[in-house]
């Protein structure tokens, strides 16, 4: 509107615009019969919006009859504001901002007051502080309330010595009977679907695992990890595999923020920005020949807390 | 002559509150225009449509996690258990006639809304308008961004969809990895271990009733200032640091604002209408045990989703603890950048060491230091932004997904840097070039009286240049 070329005409300040009819004038003429489309088409608008509601078209039409209308009010209104043509370099003086050295006196004054007033019984102003202080302190066990105190819940999962694996679906895993390179997500018998003891398990030929994967509790090229992902607990739910000779790699992939574990060394971190590897379930057979966990994991599962040291 | 309703009416509420000339004097206030000043307005229409919108929502909406089988209308979905947050946004979208049309206009008004405020706020800043007196309107302003982004934040989290929950589990994380108070914290907020049954129920009040509350409060002290202590200006004839020359708020300025609230309405109902957003059917309902590849964040997170994708697998062990490093991309990064924010005066005060009060906006030119640092921010926050999408990088340039991590992680430190520089030099050689009133000699054409078209005389060109440099 007011661009650097328009010096501002001398409106005097805080006066009433004139007024007069802008008609004659062929800009103002166009900007007039715009606003008069605009509502025109905005009511147009509304009555789509009210037809498509009554035939079911609840999703596009009725939103778009909607958008006709806003649009048009919207259309309607700028051209009629620009059919006015007011004055717009209309020049107003600011008011002073900055304190006045009067007023700063008077503000001490009151300061001054209130000192030899409200000031003069420093025991009062100590109680009436310390009161106040005892009520926050009062509330600090209804806001306790919101959680229970963390008591070990993060270091525990629901594994246990000769807890079987079983699938989503409730199906123990047979010794023998996994395809290699596949992946799968396991719960302890009895608790599916429990966050905090999903478990990502694989099977891969035996002799390329590394020592402490071994160690760590595989059986005959079964490994199992922790699925929740050590950097901010998401599902470590990609299993990808590059098996162009020589160089075969298997990476556990986070989708979240592309954490890389390497499942073949204790899952041990390859890439992104996960700090530690992800704790693995050692295993064992029982006697049927399904696969069991011999123990809870060995550290906390999931993101690495400050107590992890 | 005899007075009408509205003076009628009008008076008897001044003549009860002593209202009278302060209302008078607000009709005639003066705003100057540009087009820039426009982002605000646009935030604050956004906000309106916000409102609206989501109250409607909220007569739907169940913010629990109670499991409920899905019976709706949506056939793949059909008897599987959901959430009933999840039930419920899902019988907005396919049972509610409409639901479905004003759930993502509520969703485009978020998004629009965060844009318009990030727009305004590199309004102000790169033309100054943050200096005394209104680096206090920057504070709450900046408080008022904060807050938006915890509306975004908590509203995007309530459906309990895949990609929505997958989120707040991350949120659960960074509290986790706070130094000392990290654990009792996250328990104290989600009621217990991850996942627990209370988070969607507790952040339902505080996205529809605390967040918004506060964000309506402090936008009020906002707007209070921004009227009481007038609106910036830019340099121009016949402005100066104590004046304000522009269109008086009634009518017209009052109804173009009033035609850009609906022009907003009208560009949000239009997207809600065509574009489908979050369509939560897609993503399923939480399940801490699936994750998806691919999934991105609203784009208002996505600085802080590049910041922890990006961070290099840095932990800190001090005495038998550790500090994860999501506490560093998650916690430091986002108390850089707001703490930055809202040290903008400061640092600039401290910098040049000018505590006059400042009406007249400077152009991103006539200061090239404060450009350059802005836009090498701006750089900063863009590269963490890309990076919160550097799986998409990867796949849409086929490229190793390390050597684009790698790449941005070198992008962070180098580029803003380069910004930095190539900025400054722009705003000097743009500043120190002579401007157009000096270099293009400007001749007046005029139309003779038989029709023709020729050079005005000496006259009529002297009025001209006189009016352009008065």
């Amino acid at each position: 509107m007011t661009t650097d070329d328009s010096a501002p005409t001398s409106t005097v300040d805080d006066q009433p615009a004139g007024f007069g009819d802008n008609l004659s004038n062929p800009v103002n003429q166009r900007a007039y019969r715009s606003a008069i489309v605009g509502f025109v088409i905005a009511t147009i608008g509304g009555l789509i919006s009210a037809w498509a509601y009554a035939n079911g078209d609840t999703d596009r039409l009725l939103g778009i009859g909607i958008a006709i209308a806003f649009g048009g009010i919207g259309f309607g209104l700028v051209s009629w504001a620009k059919y006015l043509d007011l004055d717009d370099n209309v020049v107003q003086h600011r008011s002073r901002l900055r304190t006045t050295e009067e007023e700063r006196q008077d503000f001490d004054e009151e300061m001054v007051m209130t000192g030899e007033t409200v000031g003069r019984r420093k025991l009062l102003v100590a109680l009436f502080a310390g009161s106040v202080g005892s009520l926050a302190v009062a509330f600090i066990g209804p806001i306790g309330s919101l959680g229970p105190k963390p008591d070990g819940q993060l270091k525990h999962t629901g594994w246990s010595a000769g807890r079987r694996l079983v699938t989503s679906e409730g199906a123990p895993i047979s010794l023998d009977e996994g395809r290699l390179d596949q992946l799968a997500t396991v719960f302890p018998e009895g608790e599916i679907g429990r966050d905090d003891s999903q478990v990502i398990l694989l099977r891969v030929k035996p002799e390329i695992l590394t020592q402490r994967t071994i160690d760590g509790g595989s059986v005959e090229g079964w490994v199992a990890y922790s699925k929740i992902c050590t950097h901010a607990g998401c599902s470590v739910g990609l299993f990808g595999i590059d098996d162009r000779e020589p160089d075969v790699t298997r990476q556990l992939l986070c989708p979240c923020h592309q954490s890389a574990f390497d499942p073949i060394d204790g899952a041990k971190p390859v890439g992104g920005p996960a700090p530690r590897s992800l704790p693995q379930l050692p295993m064992a057979v029982d006697d049927e020949g399904f696969l069991i966990a011999t123990s809870d994991f060995d550290r906390p599962v999931g993101p690495i807390t400050w107590t992890e040291g | 002559m005899a007075r009408g309703v509205v003076e009628r009416y009008v008076d008897s509420v001044t003549s009860r509150t002593g209202g009278g000339s302060w209302l008078t004097k607000n009709l005639r206030k003066v705003f100057p225009s540009h087009f820039s000043f426009l982002w605000g307005e646009l935030a604050l229409y956004s906000l309106i449509v916000l409102i609206a919108s989501g109250t409607y929502l909220t007569m739907f909406f169940e913010g629990s996690q109670d499991v409920v089988t899905y019976q709706g209308s949506y056939v793949p979905l059909q008897g599987q258990e959901v959430s009933a947050a999840y039930d419920s946004v899902m019988r907005i979208s396919y049972e509610v006639k409409g639901g479905l049309f004003i759930r993502q206009m509520h969703h485009w008004a978020a998004l629009l809304f965060i844009a318009s405020i990030a727009m305004h706020m590199a309004r102000i800043y790169f033309t100054g308008a943050f200096r005394r007196p209104r680096d206090i309107n920057w504070y709450v302003g900046i408080t008022l961004l904060v807050l938006a982004l915890a509306a975004g934040f908590t509203g995007y989290s309530l459906p309990d969809d895949l990609l929505s929950g997958t989120g707040v589990r991350i949120t659960y994380a960074i509290i986790l990895a706070l130094p000392l108070i990290g654990e009792q914290l996250a328990f104290l907020i989600f009621g217990g271990e991850w996942p627990g049954t209370d988070i969607v129920g507790r952040l339902y009040p505080v996205h529809i009733l605390v967040v918004p509350a506060l964000i309506v409060g402090v936008l009020a002290v906002h707007l209070a200032l921004v009227w009481h202590q007038k609106h910036t200006q830019f340099k121009g004839p016949g402005r100066t640091e104590d004046n304000v020359v522009g269109e008086r708020v009634w009518p017209a300025f009052a109804m173009k604002s009033i035609g850009l609230m609906f022009f907003v309405a009208a560009a949000v109902s239009a997207m809600a209408a065509i574009f489908e957003i979050n369509p939560i059917w897609l993503y399923g309902p939480y399940d801490s045990g699936a994750a998806t590849s691919l999934s991105q964040p609203d784009w208002y997170i996505g600085f802080l989703e590049g910041s922890l994708r990006l961070m290099p697998p840095w932990e800190t062990r001090i005495g038998g603890f550790v500090i994860n490093n999501i506490f560093y991309s998650g916690v430091v990064v986002s108390a850089a950048i707001f703490g930055g924010l809202y040290a903008v005066p400061l640092i600039e005060r401290k910098l040049t060491g000018d505590n006059r009060d400042h009406h007249l906006l400077d152009r991103p030119r006539d200061a090239p230091w404060r450009t350059a640092i802005g836009a090498a921010s701006i750089a900063a926050v863009g590269i963490l932004f890309i990076g919160g999408a550097q799986d998409v990088v990867a796949r849409t340039f086929d490229m190793p997904m390390a050597t684009v991590t790698r790449v941005l992680q070198f992008s962070f430190l180098v580029v803003p840097p380069i910004v930095l520089v190539l900025t400054r030099r722009i705003c000097i050689a743009l500043r120190d070039r002579p401007g157009p009133a000096n270099s293009e000699r400007r001749v007046p054409i005029e139309r003779s009286a038989d029709g023709g078209y020729g050079v005005a005389s000496e006259d009529s060109e002297n009025a001209i240049s006189e009016e352009s440099h008065s």
